[in-house]
């Protein structure tokens, strides 16, 4: 023990002393004696679900509209079918930076300086960005400056400049990103993870030095052209607005934004079942970063609902969760760790469970994140686990309806991927009539250990070599370094979640 | 949800990182000034004191049935005793390990053998210093090993989690800084008693079980923030570098060997020591009612008795003389941290310093981007924080830049001296200004949005800014800074012998290793 231990405990004991002491006056409660927490029951809170209006522009344009005037801000977002599914093959990359240029490349009437300028003096914001299902335009303002906001987000939308100096400037970032994608172990896993279950598949694809290089100004106004149409299109705004005023300001300001027949292209398949293997990165790291997983089902299907609780009580709820309590809490051996089932829209969604831990302990973690995942196949789930599932999901949907803006969003957003406008309350009607055994049929039928696809990202001096993890099949060693390999930009991740389940704001 | 999501979901009892104390400061700066919503913040709150000293604010607001709750303390990395850093961090973990009526199975017997754990742990200390056998002390670890292994029979693993998880609650989380811990989480309003129940128990009588197992966690949040992750590493060189005796040079998690000496018994002192009703401020922000409210905290939170108000002296930082410079070499790509010495608030400095970080790097428009990303392009980023790593004691001006290929970190350090001459020597414009404190305006509104974040922002400005409700005070501080100021405090403030350069040097995965004890020196 060191001096500074001892030092602690003088100070302290002389404290606590005079503590005691003082304390001795002060009736003392006694938590034994109050309600035990366990028995303590309350009503389920029913939220009061907002609806927002829906309005379909002349040119097909949907909006959604809520009104919120707490606060005097306004905001909106615009979701349209122009994400990276669409990019060329040589091309990856082409959606998200057409995207990011409509913001950062001017408009035929602002230069990028001007449009800079404009917006941060009225402390307003318009940004835009693409993921692979969609892109989205979105803005905020003070409602007092709406008129002049909404008028620069329609500039934005509909006459991007796409100004070369601005256009080396975003090249420039995304050629240094992909210098700096190696940095981080868990960047590495997570993109190779994703690369190899959708191999081929848009989702799986990552920008390169070549494929930014190909993009031109060209490239960007086509891809512009043919996907930014207002048909199929959908705009959630919500805020301190008068529904009224604000469709018929949008109506004159969309006037020149005409429909427009979209012939969109073939998109590689997903690989529904590909084979199990392992893949190792090594790099001199301290801890192992372990993704095992394989795709799963479509956010459309019944099964995925199924799915989303079981995968809540084996990883998904975090501290309540099996894997969580066993590699984190009784073992030790992770900080972060658990299980995820993504929502999949364009393609089947992706279960994973994951840890990061420290290297000489990686194959026992992974054993484990396996042996989790069995013991759920052959052992189901009991009553009570189930019923806390059910009873954290329904005593959590008040908070659906804390944010208007989200609550706008997400409807506009379910619209647009197809899901059914009381896709949420189907599943919470479901939930509650679902038992232990279609849990573990759903288990057993979608979760698939045998052929999961083992991700590690670590030093093998740590635990016996790459050869020590043949015990969980094949191993590919995968050399992220070498000049040849597809690089990879920021690990694009499954961004077109969130749209019914989520829960907060 | 999605993978990234995941693992921030998990970021449960984590430290308050770089980027969130920055964010945290940056919005405590927007929050303070007022304007039009100020007043209306005012008629929402109702603030007060119980016997024992606890503040309750309460914000009330015309929402959906949830509150937003936040209990901060007013502990923090810095009052831990010298090798013992992370000890805070430690016992915020702790927290969460229930109490002797929450999670227990057999508390009694339990309590017995956490006891014996603790003598047997002492045991193994002086074995191992007195230089035993490796046989004896083999045998006595295999003895506490069986001691750990009954003890976790002896109760439920994670039965707050769950008790809360069951009743609805979203984002239930804690976070320790170098000024402050704090515990939040949101509950459906009817759950009010269930937290006031919990939280007063956790205060009255916490059971610190499975204490080694969640050390050998934190251990491996230290290997993820500080070990694998390249910023980690450069921060903790870097604060290491810049303060030579100050505690904020000290590593927020703890070193390696810090964390392998904690014992149980020390946390439970620091914990007694630390967490009484009269340090810490507990705000709810939603749909709360006082007159429905303050009796049910009253109820819990009130049985909970003060304790002593322990304050560590802290060392004074002597005046830096001369450039302090620290190269990290790591298998990553360059990165840069300059940061500049400068009084905390109420000093007027610190507040013409908040105004400085708004002109150099709020938005596109700011003087580090247009300058550095946009123009040169010799950077991917570069921005500036005004109280880096916290704002209770004197802290760090930073800059903080990721150079883009062929520039390196040396250029980006003089574009960053460039800027900070200018500072000295050109008034700022009346437009910058003025888009700066229209920006600070805008945000004041677009923070009262969220109900985490105002409460977070409640209960810090409470804790160490004078109060929640000193409002006016700072906004006409920040409001009456005056050009010839900034290039005053600049002109001070940003002199090559105050300054301290941290540099990530690239280097391949073999030369790293043979580098590898200079490193975070």
């Amino acid at each position: 023990m060191s001096a500074a231990h001892k030092s602690l405990g003088k100070v302290t004991l002389a404290l606590m002393m005079l503590f005691i002491v003082l304390s001795m006056f002060v009736s003392h409660a006694n938590p034994s004696e109050w309600t035990d927490p366990e028995m303590m029951s309350f009503d389920q809170l029913v939220p009061e679900p907002q609806v927002p209006e829906r309005v379909e522009l002349s040119n097909g344009l949907v909006v959604y509209l809520l009104v919120d005037d707490t606060l005097p801000l306004v905001q909106g977002t615009l979701y349209l079918r122009a994400g990276g599914l669409f990019d060329p093959d040589a091309q990856t990359g082409l959606a998200s930076l057409t995207a990011t240029m409509l913001r950062e490349g001017g408009t035929s009437t602002r230069t990028p300086d001007e449009l800079d300028e404009a917006l941060e003096f009225l402390a307003a914001s318009v940004e835009s960005s693409a993921g692979t299902s969609f892109a989205t335009v979105s803005f905020s303002a003070l409602s007092e400056n709406t008129e002049d906001v909404l008028s620069i987000f329609h500039d934005v939308v509909l006459n991007p400049a796409f100004d070369e100096g601005r256009l080396e400037v975003e090249k420039g970032g995304l050629l240094e990103g992909i210098r700096r994608q190696n940095d981080d172990p868990v960047g590495i896993a997570q993109r190779e993870f994703l690369r190899l279950v959708a191999d081929g598949h848009p989702q799986g694809r990552f920008e390169t030095e070549d494929s930014i290089n190909s993009i031109d100004i060209a490239a960007m106004r086509n891809f512009h052209q043919t996907y930014y149409v207002p048909n199929g299109s959908y705009l959630a705004v919500s805020g301190d607005i008068d529904t009224e005023e604000i469709v018929a300001s949008l109506e004159a300001a969309f006037a020149d934004w005409p429909a427009q027949d979209v012939t969109y292209p073939e998109v590689a398949p997903f690989p529904l079942r590909p084979e199990g293997q392992v893949y190792f990165i090594p790099r001199e790291t301290a801890q192992s970063v372990i993704f095992i997983g394989h795709p799963s089902v479509y956010a459309y299907t019944p099964a995925y609902n199924e799915l989303d609780v079981a995968n809540g009580i084996l990883g998904g709820e975090g501290f309540s969760s099996r894997i969580t309590t066993e590699v984190r809490t009784r073992r030790g051996l992770a900080y972060s760790t658990g299980s995820g089932v993504t929502q999949g829209y364009d393609a089947p969604g992706i279960f994973f469970a994951y840890s990061l831990s420290r290297g000489d302990a990686t194959l026992e973690v992974i054993d484990a994140l396996l042996g989790e995942i069995r013991n759920f196949q052959e052992g189901g789930v009991s009553v009570s686990e189930l019923e806390r599932q059910q009873a954290t999901t329904l005593n959590r949907a008040v908070f659906r309806f804390v944010s208007p803006a989200a609550v706008a969003e997400r409807t506009a957003r379910a619209e647009m991927l197809g899901l059914a406008a009381d896709y949420y309350e189907t599943y919470i009607n479901n939930l509650q009539t679902v038992t232990p055994e279609d849990i573990q049929t759903i288990s057993q039928t979608e979760l698939r250990p045998d052929e999961a696809i083992i991700v590690v990202v670590g030093d093998p001096e740590q635990f016996g070599g790459a050869d020590a993890l043949e015990v969980f099949g094949d191993v590919i060693i995968i050399d992220v370094d070498a000049d040849d390999t597809d690089g990879a930009y920021l690990p694009n991740l499954l961004t077109p979640s969130q749209v019914s389940l989520q829960v907060g704001n | 949800m999605n993978l990234s999501k995941a693992l921030r979901n998990l970021q449960r009892a984590s430290l308050s990182s770089l980027t969130s104390l920055c964010f945290l400061l940056c919005c405590l700066m927007v929050l303070l000034a007022s304007f039009g919503s100020a007043q209306e913040l005012q008629e929402q709150v109702t603030s007060v004191t119980l016997e024992n000293g606890l503040r309750v604010i309460m914000v009330a607001q015309d929402s959906a049935p949830v509150i937003y709750f936040n209990l901060m303390f007013d502990v923090g990395g810095i009052d831990e005793p010298d090798g013992l850093g992370g000890l805070a961090h430690m016992v915020e973990h702790m927290a969460f390990k229930g109490t002797q009526t929450i999670g227990d199975e057999d508390l009694a017997r339990e309590l017995e053998v956490l006891e014996d754990i603790e003598v047997l742990v002492a045991a193994i200390d002086q074995a191992e210093s007195a230089g035993f056998a490796e046989a004896e002390i083999a045998k006595l670890e295999d003895d506490l090993t069986a001691l750990r292994a009954e003890a976790e029979t002896l109760a439920s693993p994670n039965a707050l989690d769950s008790l809360f998880d069951a009743n609805g609650a979203v984002g239930l989380n804690a976070s320790t800084g170098y000024d402050f811990t704090s515990y939040v989480v949101a509950l459906p309003s009817n759950r009010l008693e269930l937290y006031a129940r919990v939280y007063a128990d956790i205060l009255l009588e916490p059971v610190f079980r499975s204490f080694y197992e969640e050390r050998d966690v934190v251990m491996e949040e230290r290997r993820q923030r500080s070990e694998d992750d390249p910023r980690g590493v450069l921060v903790e060189a870097f604060l290491d570098t810049a303060f030579e005796a100050h505690p904020y040079g000290r590593s927020l998690i703890g070193s390696a060997a810090e964390i392998e000496d904690y014992r149980a018994t020390e946390a439970e002192a620091f914990f007694e020591l630390y967490y009484h009703p009269n340090r810490a401020v507990l705000v709810m922000v939603g749909d709360v009612d006082p007159d429905r409210d303050l009796e049910i905290i009253e109820q819990y939170f009130g049985t909970v008795p003060a304790g002593p108000d322990f304050r560590r002296d802290l060392p004074v930082e002597p005046t830096q003389t001369e450039e302090l410079r620290v190269d990290v070499p790591f298998d990553a790509e360059p990165q840069l941290y300059i940061g500049y010495h400068k009084p905390t608030y109420p000093d007027r400095e610190a507040y013409v310093l908040d105004v400085i970080s708004g002109v150099l790097s709020s938005g596109r428009t700011s003087r580090l981007y247009r300058r550095m990303v946009l123009e040169d392009q010799i950077a991917v980023s570069a921005g500036a924080g005004s109280s880096f790593p916290g704002s209770r004691e004197a802290n760090l001006f930073v800059l903080v830049g990721n150079p883009r290929f062929p520039a390196t970190p040396s250029d980006l350090e003089t574009a960053f001296y460039e800027e900070l001459e200018r500072l000295k020597t050109e008034p700022v414009s009346e437009r910058e200004l003025t888009k700066v404190k229209n920006q600070v305006r805008a945000g004041f509104i677009r923070g009262l949005a969220s109900g985490s974040g105002l409460a977070s922002q409640l209960a810090f400005y409470e804790l160490f800014l004078g109060g929640w409700d000193n409002l006016e005070g700072y906004a006409e501080t920040i409001e009456s800074i005056t050009p010839e100021e900034i290039m005053a405090v600049a002109s001070e403030i940003f002199v090559p012998t105050n300054r301290t350069v941290g540099t990530l040097i690239t280097t391949s995965p073999d030369e790293e290793s043979s580098t590898e004890e200079g490193a975070g020196q």
